[in-house]
């Protein structure tokens, strides 16, 4: 009853624009497209009141994703993908464009923040528990968009075409020629040749801003739909034990929770969430606080900060020391650590496709229906040992860098 | 006379011999490590039991908690009086011209030193003092907890400033450089690691030794318990530093070259040797105490079971000598660089690499397994608190006292890596007055030593 109430409000404020013409448009649209309908089940969901701040995260990536779009649409307009005009578009819009330094420092930026939020959100989820039955492939999608903005944060990083970029550049095109038997083969598809040169940046541009994109958005849709579809309720902290309730009993009842909720306890499918609220206002206004601070933290890096732009590539230099962009700082520091140069390969290709694998495959390797994080050491034990050797790795390795 | 010594530097060497004063500032800053080591490691899992006995509502990580506040308290006396005395009598008045040298490079890092001192002081007696009243708002005494914890986490860095410093110094009067100089960090989370390690160990050795003077099952029960706790501390921080280590080795190894071959190759090398079985006891003591804890409680575990005798393998494997020589200079030396069955007196088994290596990739990994094993089990239920035998606590109380040796023998490497040297290249341990600030110096420039390079290997 309440929530025909709301849908009325509802389809009254949408019905209701300024003025008589755009009330009539708007019906005659709605009544080919569904819009209010739309609107109704995009708003007015049932999501968790308890560890609501949390559930941000999501949201908040989506955001600053959108952020990238834009403000790497407005990139494209000066940025020129070749080897001779790259830097030089780069060096204009930072210091003869009104906003361009602004705008690629939001870009560079929003990167970094995107992928702080992505791992917050990852470990939300993991620690949680929430990759379990049904959501299974909410998590699989998770961990793939993670790589990609992985992937486009390195491929983004190659493209200015300064020392920083060409050295990259090189790297990460050798980095291929590890992968057994397609190695050298993969990377002369991408290098165009035996050397980095002007096609290595035209086929590097090309998958920045088409190929990983076009398979970034159909993911984000699919992981949006998986997330409608099942709700917000995976983690234990949305359930509370009912009387007389084993713990067990209850981890069995969260496995079956799905929306839509049966409200009668007796109903053998009964699983409903403590403490449900509507997504609008509530979560969207959280959503809403959280997303503005961190667009408020890129722009303010952009503007405090910036974005480096270092001297012309120069293929020649025989002093510049590559490093690496700060979230592969681990595996930088990983590899230095191998004491031969033919475990290198176990280095580049091996642990990290077994850490991508072991991700990807989380949900099946934890098949119990416990959910509260004490009651799965059988992950969080490994998972708190890899957080601790990256955060360490990473340490040691500014600390190398900073006394080369 | 020492004070006379403070006041005219020039006059050292000291009245006693070069060898009598390093053993007197050895030892008591040995046993002075101990007690700080066991200050910062207890004031985390203080803070850690404290937290989770309010979310999870259970007493005894309360009661635990408290007990930690006491002993630590306890410790705090003895190992401040330890270091006063060390820095006001030994420093001052057997090296003192270092010490004066000291003081002028690390002003300021000494200056935080003694200002976390005093907050530790403040934060420690009002948790021990106010425990009960505090207890009335339990997050603030949480976060007391966390106060004293990063506290001590500060009070380590700013000594260990000092003691990488001295390992491998960068240009003088160049604080940046200084401070964060190759060493630092490898050893402030070698040592962050081995302190947490070291208090799961010594909590290991109480409940070891409160198992066996048990009298009442709930004094049993609450041992037991505290046994397991003080196990997987241990052995969950241990399994991260043979990786840690490495790289700290990797570091000395790049930028002061004489002490790491010291270390591996030369006079220090038994003592390394010795290190690695210290590590293979550790590990399998606490491991051995997984299983057969488990299976007190009825349980069978195959995992844990094959844990153990992987184990005890990596130990052998990496205690084997890689020679019958004291060192490789003598092997060298003797011209009997080939194996001991062509005649020579090289043990290959106990080559580096491959094999030291593997013991302790599998140290790390088994070490992981059977702590995630042991505590999926906890988790379930399925240990009852108060059956653990004699010859687990006895496994308790030799993998605690296996660490507290490692903790010193680890501090001995380090400092007497560095001889003839008090600062390496900069100031000698009999020549103090020859010191003179460097203009520059530091590792050779070049990319050697970046991932990226190794990759790139000759392109």
């Amino acid at each position: 009853m309440a929530r025909e109430s709301t849908r009325s409000k509802l389809a009254g404020r949408l019905t209701h624009p300024i003025s008589r013409p755009l009330a009539i448009a708007y019906r005659w649209v709605d009544e080919r497209m569904g819009i209010t309908d739309l609107a109704y089940k995009g708003l007015y969901e049932a999501v968790p009141r308890r560890g609501a701040w949390a559930y941000t995260l999501g949201s908040a990536t989506l955001i600053i994703i959108a952020l990238q779009i834009v403000t790497g649409m407005f990139l494209l307009w000066s940025y020129v993908p070749s080897t001779t005009e790259a830097w030089e578009s780069l060096n204009y819009l930072a210091h003869h464009d009104e906003f361009g330094a602004i705008v690629r420092g939001m870009h560079l930026w929003g990167a970094y923040v995107l992928l702080l939020v992505i791992g917050l959100h990852m470990v939300r989820t993991f620690v949680s528990g929430s990759y379990k039955k049904p959501r299974e492939l909410n998590w699989i999608t998770g961990v793939m968009l993670f790589l990609l903005v992985l992937a486009l944060g390195i491929t983004g990083a190659m493209l200015p075409w300064d020392q920083a970029a060409y050295w990259t550049t090189v790297v990460t095109t050798h980095v291929l020629s590890y992968v057994p038997g397609l190695g050298h083969w993969l990377q002369e598809i991408w290098r165009g040749g035996n050397q980095v040169g002007p096609v290595t940046l035209t086929r590097t541009f090309a998958i920045h801003i088409w190929l990983l994109p076009a398979l970034l958005v159909p993911l984000i849709v699919v992981h949006l739909y998986l997330l409608r579809r099942h709700g917000e309720h995976g983690s234990w902290v949305n359930y509370r034990n009912d009387p007389g309730e084993s713990e067990r009993e209850r981890a069995e009842r969260v496995l079956r929770a799905e929306p839509p909720y049966p409200a009668v306890p007796s109903d053998p499918g009964y699983a409903v969430p403590d403490d449900l609220d509507e997504f609008f206002p509530s979560q969207v206004g959280k959503d809403a606080i959280i997303s503005f601070l961190l667009v408020l933290v890129i722009f303010v890096m952009a503007v405090v900060v910036g974005s480096p732009l270092e001297a012309p590539a120069n293929p020649a230099s025989l002093t510049y020391v590559p490093t690496p962009e700060w979230f592969f700082l681990p595996l930088d520091q990983l590899l230095v650590q191998f004491p031969q140069a033919w475990m290198i390969p176990v280095g580049v290709f091996v642990i990290p496709g077994l850490a991508s694998t072991l991700l990807i495959l989380v949900p099946f390797l934890d098949r119990s229906p416990d959910r509260e994080p004490w009651k799965r050491p059988q992950l969080m034990v490994p998972a708190l040992f890899t957080l601790l050797f990256l955060i360490f790795e990473a340490l040691l390795a500014v600390n190398r860098l900073f006394n080369l | 006379m020492p004070l006379t010594l403070a006041l005219a530097p020039h006059l050292v060497p000291v009245g006693i011999s070069t060898g009598v004063a390093t053993a007197l500032v050895g030892l008591l800053m040995l046993a002075h490590i101990q007690f700080a080591a066991f200050q910062q490691g207890g004031a985390l899992v203080m803070t850690l039991f404290d937290f989770l006995g309010m979310v999870r509502k259970d007493e005894r990580q309360t009661r635990f908690a408290r007990g930690m506040v006491k002993t630590m308290a306890v410790v705090f006396s003895i190992g401040a009086a330890l270091a006063i005395f060390a820095m006001m009598i030994l420093f001052t008045g057997l090296w003192s011209h270092f010490w004066v040298k000291l003081l002028r490079i690390m002003f300021w890092p000494l200056v935080i030193e003694a200002g976390a001192f005093a907050l530790e002081i403040m934060a420690l007696y009002t948790l021990y003092v106010g425990w009960d009243r505090l207890g009335r708002v339990r997050p603030l005494r949480i976060g007391l907890g966390l106060v004293l914890a990063v506290d001590l986490f500060v009070q380590m860095l700013a000594i260990n400033f000092v003691a990488s410093y001295m390992l491998t110094p960068r240009p003088a009067f160049n604080l940046p450089l200084i401070l964060l100089n190759p060493t630092l960090i490898p050893l402030e989370v070698h040592r962050l690691i081995g302190n947490v390690a070291f208090t799961g160990a010594l909590i290991a050795i109480v409940a070891g030794w409160r198992v066996l003077r048990a009298r009442t099952p709930q004094q049993r029960s609450y041992a037991d318990w505290m046994g397991a706790i003080g196990a997987v501390i241990a052995i969950a921080f241990t399994a991260l530093q043979p990786l840690v280590g490495w790289e700290y080795a990797k570091e000395i190894q790049l930028h002061a070259y004489a002490s790491w071959y010291d270390m591996m190759l030369g006079g220090l090398s038994v003592a390394f040797l010795f290190q690695m079985f210290l590590l293979g006891l550790i590990l399998t003591a606490g491991i051995f105490f997984f299983w057969r804890r488990v299976r007190s409680s009825g349980i069978r575990s195959p995992t844990l079971a094959l844990c153990a005798v992987l184990s005890m393998g990596a130990w052998l494997l990496g205690a084997t000598p890689s020679s019958l020589a004291w060192s490789y200079e003598q092997v060298f030396a003797a011209n009997a660089n080939v194996p001991i069955w062509n005649g020579g007196l090289l043990i290959p088994f106990g080559a580096m690499i491959p094999w030291k290596l593997t013991a302790l990739v599998a140290f790390t990994f088994v070490s992981i397994t059977a702590v995630t094993v042991f505590l999926r089990e906890v988790s379930r239920g399925h240990l009852r608190w108060g059956e653990a035998r004699r010859s687990q606590a006895l496994a308790l109380i030799t993998m605690g006292v296996a660490v507290s040796l490692i903790m010193a023998l680890m501090g001995y490497i380090r400092e007497d890596a560095r001889g003839p040297f008090l600062i390496t290249n900069h100031m000698l341990i009999n020549q103090q007055q020859n010191f003179v600030p460097p203009a520059t110096t530091g590792p050779a420039q070049g990319g050697a030593a970046t991932g990226a390079n190794l990759i790139l290997g000759g392109e």
